[in-house]
């Protein structure tokens, strides 16, 4: 095979590869930012991910340091962004559990923490 | 005398012992997406095509000669935890600084892998695959070392990220490290040619005897997009936040049937790095030679690998009897 016929392979490949992907669900950033200490407390949680969700299966749970839930309701799920209320916080560590479906059917999760300042 | 038949009067350890084509593969496991890596296999199975992979170096044959391989490899799931890859590669054989034309070039033979992964702990991102590589004999050019016979080689794969740390060792989190041991038995013991001697017309023969070798190898491995989704976002420039830094190392060792190959470990060691997109992924790493038998130049490899998973879920990358991913219900709450 001629190096020549392998490049020429490549950009066919890459038009594939380009087109619409879908694609495992991926953490893009949150906000609160994974892993950073703000200043008060925040009201809720957003997480923007690197595909659109499937509202039905997708969810978000945030503890507090003693392993007690804070979050209130369900998780809204707006295209690649999903977001839940917190109740009212205090200073301390925070873990935010993720789990979400991508409308290609495939499923990813995850976890990080964030941190209230005192 | 040209390489070709030069080649065909080696031992052709060195070659022998190179993997025929690159290693494909790649896995998300919970937090943990393990990529392709370009020297060993990765622990998953999944849909994936990698084209072209390209290498050059200079092998550890005395003279030493200069090896550039293009090499391609396509993995197809049967289910969701059996996948079937089939690999080639394309050799040229130089001299190093020789007239261009003095040299070889031909197919390496065919590989097969056939893996199943058997277990996986997203709590702890922990895989563990096992495998039959075959590589079929007579199917590649003898000029570029490609033997007459078949190669089996059963192998174990794994895969653990170190996600499970404490928070005091948060920012080792990142880290994950695959491995893989694997026994390759020729289905030849050995070869023996036959000769006259131009001068003496005596008849002369000599025996090559072909060893089973430990294949064996490992990563290490920084995930950047681990550490800015999982661990700290430390607002990187995004393309930093796509990139896997790692060494890979991989290595032979033969173990039985040695008379004429020797015993000697021979391999490189792979410092690299991986940029991992949604679809695709692109990584380029260094073949530094652990001795004199494994090479005398520090080569270079570079591979584009697509997941087929993830740009045609529904078609292509979808196995072939079960769904493309498993089945999920609604959850309670929330």
């Amino acid at each position: 095979m001629r190096s020549s016929t392998i490049l020429g392979i490549i950009p066919l490949v890459l038009l594939l590869a380009m087109g619409e992907a879908t694609a495992h669900a991926f953490l893009d950033h949150a906000e609160p930012r994974v892993g950073n200490t703000v200043a008060t407390a925040p009201h809720e949680v957003t997480l923007w991910f690197t595909q659109k969700l499937e509202p039905a299966f997708s969810r978000i749970t945030v503890s507090n340091a003693a392993g007690k839930r804070v979050d209130v309701g369900k998780a809204r799920v707006s295209g690649n962004q999903m977001s839940i209320v917190l109740r009212a916080t205090g200073p301390g560590a925070y873990h935010v559990t993720w789990h979400v479906l991508s409308t290609d059917t495939h499923t990813t999760d995850g976890n990080f923490s964030f941190n209230v300042s005192p | 005398m040209p390489i070709g038949v030069w080649r065909a009067s080696l031992s052709g350890l060195a070659i022998a012992l190179v993997p025929s084509t690159a290693a494909v593969a790649h896995e998300i496991v919970g937090n943990r997406f393990f990529p392709a890596t370009l020297g060993i296999d990765d622990p998953g199975v999944n849909d994936e095509l990698s084209i072209p992979t390209v290498s050059s170096s200079n092998t550890g044959d005395d003279p030493s000669f200069r090896q550039r391989d293009f090499s391609a490899e396509y993995s197809k799931r049967i289910t969701d935890a059996f996948a079937i890859s089939v690999g080639t590669t394309y050799s040229r054989l130089r001299a190093p600084g020789g007239p261009n034309g003095l040299g070889a070039d031909g197919f390496q033979n065919l590989d097969t892998t056939f893996k199943y992964r058997v277990f996986k702990n997203e709590e702890h991102e922990f895989v563990m695959s096992v495998g039959l590589d075959v590589e079929w004999g007579g199917t590649g050019a003898a000029r570029v070392g490609a033997d007459p016979f078949n190669t089996y080689t059963p192998t174990l794969f794994f895969g653990k990220g170190l996600g499970d740390l404490p928070d005091t060792l948060s920012w080792i989190r990142p880290v994950a490290i695959t491995g893989q041991v694997g026994y390759a038995i020729p289905g030849r013991n050995s070869t023996t040619a036959f000769a006259i001697d131009p001068d003496s017309s005596a008849s002369t023969f000599d025996t090559e005897f072909h060893p089973q070798v430990l294949n064996w190898g490992g990563t290490l491995q920084y995930s950047m997009p681990y550490l800015k989704s999982a661990v700290v976002d430390l607002g990187l420039p995004d393309f930093f936040n796509h990139l896997i830094p790692l060494v890979e190392a991989t290595l032979q060792t033969p173990v039985v049937n040695t008379m004429t190959s020797g015993t000697v470990t021979t391999g490189t060691v792979n410092p690299g790095i991986i940029w991992v997109g949604n679809t695709f992924q692109v990584a380029v790493e260094a073949l530094v030679p652990i001795n004199r038998q494994s090479g005398t130049n520090v080569g270079a490899i570079a591979q584009l690998h697509f997941y087929l998973d993830d740009i045609d879920p529904h078609g292509i990358g979808k196995p072939i009897f079960g769904n493309a991913v498993q089945p999920a219900s609604p959850f309670p709450g929330n």
